[in-house]
C-alpha cells in the first residue's frame, strides 16, 4: 500500500493562560508524532479526551500549522500546496453536524459551496453535481431547498458528509462523526461511511473515544496518550492481543451488551491525564498497573514490531536506561 | 421480597408548545425495590430524562404532570405538599446529573456544596457535616478528602468532579438514588470506574437505584431490571438477561442490532439500523408509536396495542409474541 498522507515528528504546542498574575505555560498537545496514512485504509485514532485527537486531527487536515515537524501528501510539503489545494484533496467530517453547518443556508448550497470557493463549473452544474452527492449520501432532491434546522441529527450530519464529497477527495478526516448521534442513527453512518469508501475508494482517518466502533471501521489503529502515539497496530491485532497496558486498559473499560459479566475493573486508579502537567518519564505510568522504577524517568520509544509498534518499556528492554544520579 | 421504594403508576408529563400539548411521558407505570438497580433506556427524545425530573419534582414550569401513583416508601408524593417534597429531596430521594461541571456551583468550595444539604437536613453542625463529607469523599475513592473540601469544581477532573456529585448524592444517605446518564460525558476508563463505584456503594448501603442512559453496554453490565422506552412510552421492561437474551418489541431488537460489539458483529460489516424517524408527539397518538418504522407492523397495530407478559414479569408491548 502506498504511504498517502505522512507526518514526521509532528508537535503541536499551545501557550496556556494560568491566570492573570501567572506566567503563560507550554501545553503540548500533541508531542513528536509520526504517523503514515496508507491509501484505502482507515486509520482509527482512539484516546481519551485532552489526548490531542482534535490537534493531530486538525493538522492533518492542514488548518493548524505544526510547532515542529511537517506533514507530506503523496510527497509534497502541505505547505507548499496551500489551504486550497489541500482542500481538494484532504476533507474533514465533523462531530457536530448542528455547529458545522451554517444555519442560514440550504442545504444544496452547503453542499455546493466547496465547488463556489474553488470556482468550479457554472451555478446550474454546481447545484446539479451536489444533488448528485446528496442522492450519494441517501439524502433525495426534497431536502435540496430545506435549512439545517429542518433536519434531523442523523440528515445533519449526511449533509456534512455530502459537503466533503463533493470534491472528490482523497482521504477524509472523521472527527467523532457519530458522537452526537443516537445508536440506531450512528449505525447508519456508520454503513453509510463504509459503502462511500467502498465505492469511491477513500481513505478515511476515524478518530473516536468509542472502541467498539473503531474496532468495526477501522483497518489500523494508533493508540495516543497524552499527545503521543503510544500503541499502532493492525485492527485484529490490536483488539486481539493488545500490547501496551494503556490499550489493555482502554478495551477493558468497553462495555459490551453482555449481561451478567459485570463492571470491570480497569486498574487505572484515580490519577487522571494533565495535559498542562505531564508527568516526566513515560507519560502513562501514574496510572499504569506494570509500572517500572525506570518507567518514570525515561520516556519510552515508539519500537517498531514488525508492522506494528508499540512505546513502552515493557516491549522494550532494549532500551538503554541512564543510570539516575 | 423487599418493599418498593418507589411506586409510578400511569406517569404522564405534558408540556405546553405554541402547537399543542408535546406528550413527552406517556401514561408509564414501574417500580424499584430497595437494593434494585432498574434502568431506563432510549433514545434522545424518548422521555426518559423528563421521567426522572418528574418524579423529583423538578420539571420545567411548561411542563405537567400527573399520575394514577407516585409513592415513595409508601408515601403518595402526587398529595404530598411542597414543604414535604422539599425535605424529601435531597434528604431520602437524591439525584446525580450528567454534566458535573453544570451541576456544581463554581463559586462554592466543594467542601461548602458538600455539606449545604446536610445541614439543612440534619440540622447537624458545620463540623459534623464536613467530617462526614470526608468520610464520603473517602468513600468515593478520593484521596486526601480533607483538602479537597477547600477546592473548586474547576480544580477537579471531570472523574472526580462526578465523584463529588456522587458523595453528595450520598450525604443524607438516600433510599433512592436516580442517575441521570452519570458518566455520558466521560472517557470510557473513567465511565467504568464511576459505575463499578455506582453498583458497589448500592450493593453496599442497599440503596434503590434508578440509571437513566442511552448505553446498552451499561444497561446489560449494572441494570437488575430494564425499561425499554419509545416516544414516550415502556414499550418494554423486564429482567435485564431475558431482555437481552430473548427482546420481545421490535425496537429493543433494532436497538440491540444497531451497536457494533466486539468479537460478535463482524468488523466492517453492515450493522442493523432502524428506519424512518421518531413520530411527532404534538396531539393525539393513537396505536403502536413504533409502527412506522417497524417491520412487523400490519393495520391493527394502529388500533390500540396489547400489553404482553411473561411469568418473570418481562413485559411488552406488541402485537408479537417475539420480535425476530
Amino acid at each position: 500500500m502506498t504511504t498517502l498522507l505522512e507526518a514526521r515528528d509532528l508537535t503541536r504546542s499551545f501557550e496556556v493562560s494560568q491566570g492573570m498574575f501567572k506566567a503563560r505555560r507550554k501545553l503540548h498537545a500533541v508531542n513528536g508524532i509520526s504517523l503514515d496514512i496508507r491509501k484505502g485504509e482507515v486509520l482509527g485514532i482512539v484516546g481519551e479526551s485532552g489526548c490531542g485527537k482534535s490537534t493531530l486531527a486538525r493538522m492533518l487536515l492542514g488548518l493548524l500549522p505544526p510547532t515542529e515537524g511537517g506533514i507530506t501528501l503523496d510527497g509534497t510539503d502541505i505547505r507548499t500546496l496551500g489551504r486550497k489545494g489541500m482542500a481538494r484533496r484532504v476533507q474533514p467530517v465533523f462531530q457536530d453536524p448542528y455547529s458545522s453547518l451554517n444555519p442560514r443556508r440550504t442545504v444544496a448550497s452547503i453542499v455546493a459551496l466547496p465547488l463556489e470557493v474553488h470556482g468550479i463549473g457554472t451555478a446550474a452544474e454546481r447545484r446539479k453535481q451536489a444533488l448528485e452527492i446528496l442522492d450519494k449520501v441517501g439524502l433525495p432532491q426534497r431536502f435540496a431547498d430545506r435549512y439545517p434546522r429542518e433536519l434531523s441529527g442523523g440528515q445533519r450530519q449526511r449533509v456534512a458528509i455530502a459537503r466533503a464529497l463533493v470534491m472528490n477527495p482523497e482521504v477524509v478526516v472523521c472527527d467523532e462523526p457519530t458522537s452526537a448521534l443516537d445508536v440506531s442513527v450512528q449505525s447508519q453512518i456508520l454503513n453509510l461511511l463504509m459503502d462511500l469508501r467502498r465505492e469511491l475508494g477513500l481513505t478515511y482517518v476515524f478518530i473516536s473515544h468509542n472502541l467498539a466502533v473503531v474496532e468495526h471501521i477501522a483497518t489500523r489503529v494508533a493508540v495516543m496518550y497524552l499527545g503521543r502515539v503510544v500503541e499502532l497496530a493492525e485492527t485484529e491485532t490490536l483488539f486481539r492481543t493488545p500490547r501496551h497496558p494503556y490499550t489493555k486498559a482502554l478495551l477493558a473499560s468497553v462495555l459490551t451488551p453482555e449481561p451478567g459479566q459485570g463492571i470491570p475493573e480497569t486498574g487505572l486508579g484515580l490519577a487522571f491525564p494533565d495535559p498542562l502537567n505531564p508527568p516526566p518519564g513515560c507519560p502513562f505510568h501514574p496510572r499504569c498497573p506494570a509500572r517500572m522504577p525506570h518507567c518514570s524517568t525515561t520516556v519510552p520509544r515508539l519500537l517498531q514490531l514488525g508492522r506494528d509498534a508499540v512505546a513502552c518499556h515493557l516491549h522494550d528492554p532494549g532500551q538503554s536506561i541512564p543510570s539516575t544520579q | 421480597m423487599s418493599e418498593a421504594i418507589l411506586e409510578v403508576g400511569g406517569l404522564s408529563v405534558d408540556i405546553a408548545t405554541p402547537r399543542g400539548a408535546l406528550h413527552a411521558v406517556r401514561d408509564i407505570s414501574f417500580s424499584v425495590k430497595s437494593g434494585e438497580t432498574l434502568c431506563l433506556v432510549g433514545e434522545s427524545g424518548c422521555g426518559k430524562s423528563m421521567t426522572s425530573l418528574a418524579i423529583m419534582d423538578l420539571l420545567p414550569k411548561a411542563a405537567t404532570r400527573t399520575a394514577r401513583r407516585l409513592a415513595f416508601a409508601g408515601e403518595d408524593l402526587g398529595k404530598a405538599s411542597r414543604k414535604r417534597v422539599n425535605t424529601l429531596r435531597g434528604d431520602r430521594m437524591a439525584m446525580i446529573f450528567q454534566e458535573p461541571m453544570t451541576a456544581l456551583n463554581p463559586a462554592y468550595t466543594i467542601g461548602n456544596q458538600l455539606v449545604e444539604a446536610y445541614r439543612q437536613h440534619r440540622s447537624a453542625s458545620e463540623a459534623e457535616a464536613r467530617e462526614r463529607a470526608v468520610y464520603l469523599l473517602g468513600k468515593v475513592g478520593i484521596a486526601s478528602a480533607a483538602q479537597r473540601l477547600g477546592q473548586y469544581p474547576h480544580q477537579l477532573s471531570g472523574g472526580l468532579r462526578q465523584r463529588v456529585m456522587i458523595a453528595m448524592a450520598l450525604m443524607c444517605g438516600p433510599d433512592l438514588l436516580i442517575a441521570d446518564e452519570p458518566t455520558t460525558a466521560l472517557d470510557v476508563t473513567i465511565q467504568a470506574q464511576i459505575l463499578r463505584l455506582l453498583a458497589d456503594l448500592q450493593r453496599e448501603l442497599g440503596i434503590a437505584m434508578v440509571l437513566i442512559t442511552h448505553d446498552l453496554g451499561i444497561v446489560a453490565r449494572i441494570a437488575d431490571r430494564v425499561a425499554v422506552m419509545y416516544a414516550g412510552q415502556i414499550v418494554e421492561e423486564g429482567p435485564t438477561a431475558s431482555l437481552f437474551a430473548n427482546p420481545r418489541h421490535p425496537y429493543t431488537q433494532g436497538l440491540i442490532d444497531c451497536i457494533p460489539v466486539p468479537g460478535r458483529t463482524v468488523p466492517g460489516g453492515k450493522l442493523g439500523v432502524i428506519p424512518g424517524v421518531v413520530p411527532s408527539l404534538i396531539g393525539e397518538i393513537r396505536g403502536c408509536s413504533f409502527r412506522d418504522r417497524c417491520s412487523h407492523a400490519r393495520d391493527i397495530c394502529a388500533a390500540t396495542v396489547p400489553v404482553k407478559e411473561t411469568e418473570d414479569g418481562h413485559q411488552w408491548r406488541c402485537i408479537l409474541e417475539n420480535a425476530v
